[in-house]
């Protein structure tokens, strides 16, 4: 992977896109660092296909700055080769076949032609679509179209992929085959992943955002975004809550307890050297000493929590 | 504008345009009722041939109190006169002759004597495939090339390919496939019509056929030229298939009232204005491809090029700045 300036393989700053009265972005930032696998996640209409538009150049921006591998924002010249992305919602040409398809993606693309046969026959390999290399795409299920979407992306050695929604139609065996796939590429090549799928992000990404109403609410390493590196939850069965003895054992963390959901919150955000495994078991020991019954032990929230968090999105903006 | 390898990706870009084409059925089938009409109108022709000596013939065999010159009678001399058919076929020869309404139609058509002589020597079915290809080869056209780039736009399918190469390659790709389309097209339009005359004409002779269709088809090619380029101009700036075929259609129509302009009001004070515009118009040089020599050809060919060269660049100007 080639250096990016700043460390990002995509920035975005202040970035406002409309379509007609309807506000898509309101002065977006966003900024993805370089060999990550970064998360997308929002409502409907938050505009993370915008976002994924712009970002690869299919819309311009009207306004802020967009700036992809460093070099400004998306320049057939400078970022051929350089970028791929599996569009939402976008049809390959019906009437050759996939091998053919690909071939033609893969030469444009860059790869050469003496390479060519060997690179298809790899994507084929990596969609398990080996053996519909010959058939025509009008003849492919959606969830088939949708591998060959995801193979196309990965033609090439590009620096920077945009997914939209890449699991999508996807029966699970398969769309464990592909998460994982794109969980190998961390480090590699720098992924941004747009999805629903809310433990899709959590396990296949490192870095997420979550946009609402055209702007970024929230970004970080998941695990800081869900607290998993600074928070443990505790909940408890009917019984003793020794919640006093939890706090005696852990001076330094903030000890909270919510009656409704017998949930003990221990949060240790900040302190250096503290690490989650030390807190769990500390508590924990002081929990089963106290002959309290434990219904179940987590750190941090989950990022569908996170997400239900966010107030609920109201259709997108008018002016 | 254009990316390290412009030709190699208008290469591919076309290639994969053609090999789409050969696969589609709509464009297979456009293609095939091109073929079928243009077989269809040559064989009409040959018919109203047929029809036409009918009609010559009935007042010489009045004048001379006989039939008719029969089965190897006398025939005319180093000339396209009028000759009698070996057979009950009509001959290609007839179309010449001092009262066929051929004749008066290609007088409708070029305007000096010179052009008539060059004409009246070719081989009558290579002058109806050049008057017919004229006539319908910006209809096709407008049919099957406008919608190429549109459809990319309606199914998003541009998007698997705007992150891969430039929107000019991408967009001279597609023209270059459909411009070698057209000419594939129209050389077996050609042919075909040649096949259906020697069929039905007696004294039909493939070589001279040949070699005047091979004069012709190139200037069918190039006059084909601005069609693709408006083509593609409203191809490129239309979000379906349907609507940038409609506005390609519309886009004919203006061109030829562009052309009629002048003559229409050629008493106006705008009538200089209507002359400029005229220009613009592939219309206004389809008389000068009639001619005779090359170099009387040329001007004409280069300025349909260049027209069609336009169209593209000014659809390419707006095209680089839309939303894809």
């Amino acid at each position: 992977m080639s250096a990016t300036n700043g460390g990002s393989a995509l920035s975005l700053r202040g970035v406002g896109k409309r379509y007609g009265r309807i506000r898509a972005l309101d002065g977006l930032d966003l900024e993805v660092p370089a060999g990550s696998v970064f998360g997308l996640v929002g409502p409907n209409g938050a505009g993370k296909t915008t976002t994924f538009a712009i970002a690869c150049g299919y819309l311009r921006a009207d306004t802020g700055t967009v700036s992809l591998l460093g070099a400004g924002p998306f320049d057939a010249e400078q970022h051929r080769g350089r970028i791929t992305a599996l569009p939402q919602d976008a049809a390959l040409g019906r009437d050759l076949t996939v091998a053919e398809t690909l071939t033609y993606l893969g030469r444009l693309q860059g790869v050469p032609s003496r390479e060519i046969r060997a690179e298809v026959r790899r994507i084929l390999q990596l969609v398990d679509l080996t053996d519909r290399a010959g058939d025509r795409t009008r003849t492919l299920s959606h969830g088939m179209l949708r591998r060959v979407g995801i193979g196309q992306a990965f033609l090439g050695d590009p620096e920077l992929v945009l997914l939209d929604e890449p699991t999508n139609g996807l029966d699970p065996r398969q769309a464990h085959s592909i998460r994982e796939f794109i969980a190998a590429q961390r480090g590699t090549r720098t992924i941004i992943v747009s999805s629903h799928n809310l433990h899709e992000i959590e396990t296949v990404c490192d870095h997420v955002a979550l946009i609402d109403r055209g702007r970024v609410v929230m970004a970080g390493p998941v695990s800081a975004v869900t607290g998993r590196n600074d928070e443990v939850r505790i909940t408890l069965g009917a019984g003793p809550v020794p919640l006093t003895e939890i706090r005696a054992a852990l001076p330094d963390d903030q000890v909270t307890w919510d009656e409704n959901t017998r949930l003990i919150k221990i949060s240790f955000l900040g302190r250096p050297g503290r690490e989650a495994e030390d807190v769990t078991s500390a508590a924990l020991r002081v929990v089963l000493g106290a002959g309290a019954r434990i219904s179940t032990v987590t750190r941090g929230e989950s990022l569908e929590s996170k997400y239900l968090e966010m107030p609920s999105t109201p259709p997108p903006l008018r002016r | 504008m254009f990316g390290p390898t412009p030709c190699r990706d208008i290469g591919l870009v076309a290639g994969f345009e053609l090999r789409e084409m050969r696969r589609s059925r709509r464009a297979l089938a456009v293609v095939a009722l091109y073929l079928m009409v243009a077989a269809f109108l040559a064989f009409v022709f040959v018919r109203v041939l047929e029809q036409a000596q009918t009609v010559v013939n009935n007042p010489v065999a009045l004048m001379t109190g006989t039939n008719g010159p029969g089965p190897g009678g006398p025939r005319g001399r180093g000339g396209p006169v009028f000759a009698p058919s070996p057979a009950d076929k009509p001959s290609q020869g007839l179309l010449f002759s001092r009262r066929s309404p051929f004749r008066a139609v290609l007088r409708n058509q070029v305007s000096d004597d010179a052009t008539m002589d060059f004409l009246v020597v070719q081989p009558p079915i290579s002058l109806y495939y050049l008057l017919t290809s004229f006539m319908f080869v910006p209809f096709l056209i407008m049919i099957t090339a406008a919608e190429t780039v549109a459809q990319e736009h309606q199914t998003r399918g541009v998007r698997f390919v705007a992150m891969r190469t430039g929107r000019a390659e991408f967009v001279l790709g597609k023209v270059l496939g459909q411009g070698l389309l057209v000419a594939l097209v129209t050389l077996l339009a050609g042919l075909m019509c040649l096949a259906i005359a020697a069929w039905n004409l007696a004294d039909f002779a493939w070589g001279p056929a040949l070699s005047s269709l091979l004069l012709f088809w190139p200037r069918v090619v190039v006059y084909a030229v601005p069609f693709v380029g408006l083509a593609s101009l409203c191809s490129m700036n239309t979000s379906s298939a349907m609507s940038a075929r409609a506005s390609a259609l519309l886009g004919l129509g203006a061109l030829w009232l562009t052309h009629q302009a002048p003559a229409l009001y050629a008493d106006s004070s705008l009538a200089p204005v209507f002359n400029a515009l005229d220009y613009l118009s592939p219309y206004a040089y389809q008389d000068e491809l009639w001619r005779p020599l090359w170099n009387e050809v040329g001007t004409p060919m280069l300025l349909l090029v260049w027209l069609g060269v336009v169209y593209v660049g000014v659809g390419l100007f707006f095209y680089r700045r839309r939303d894809l």
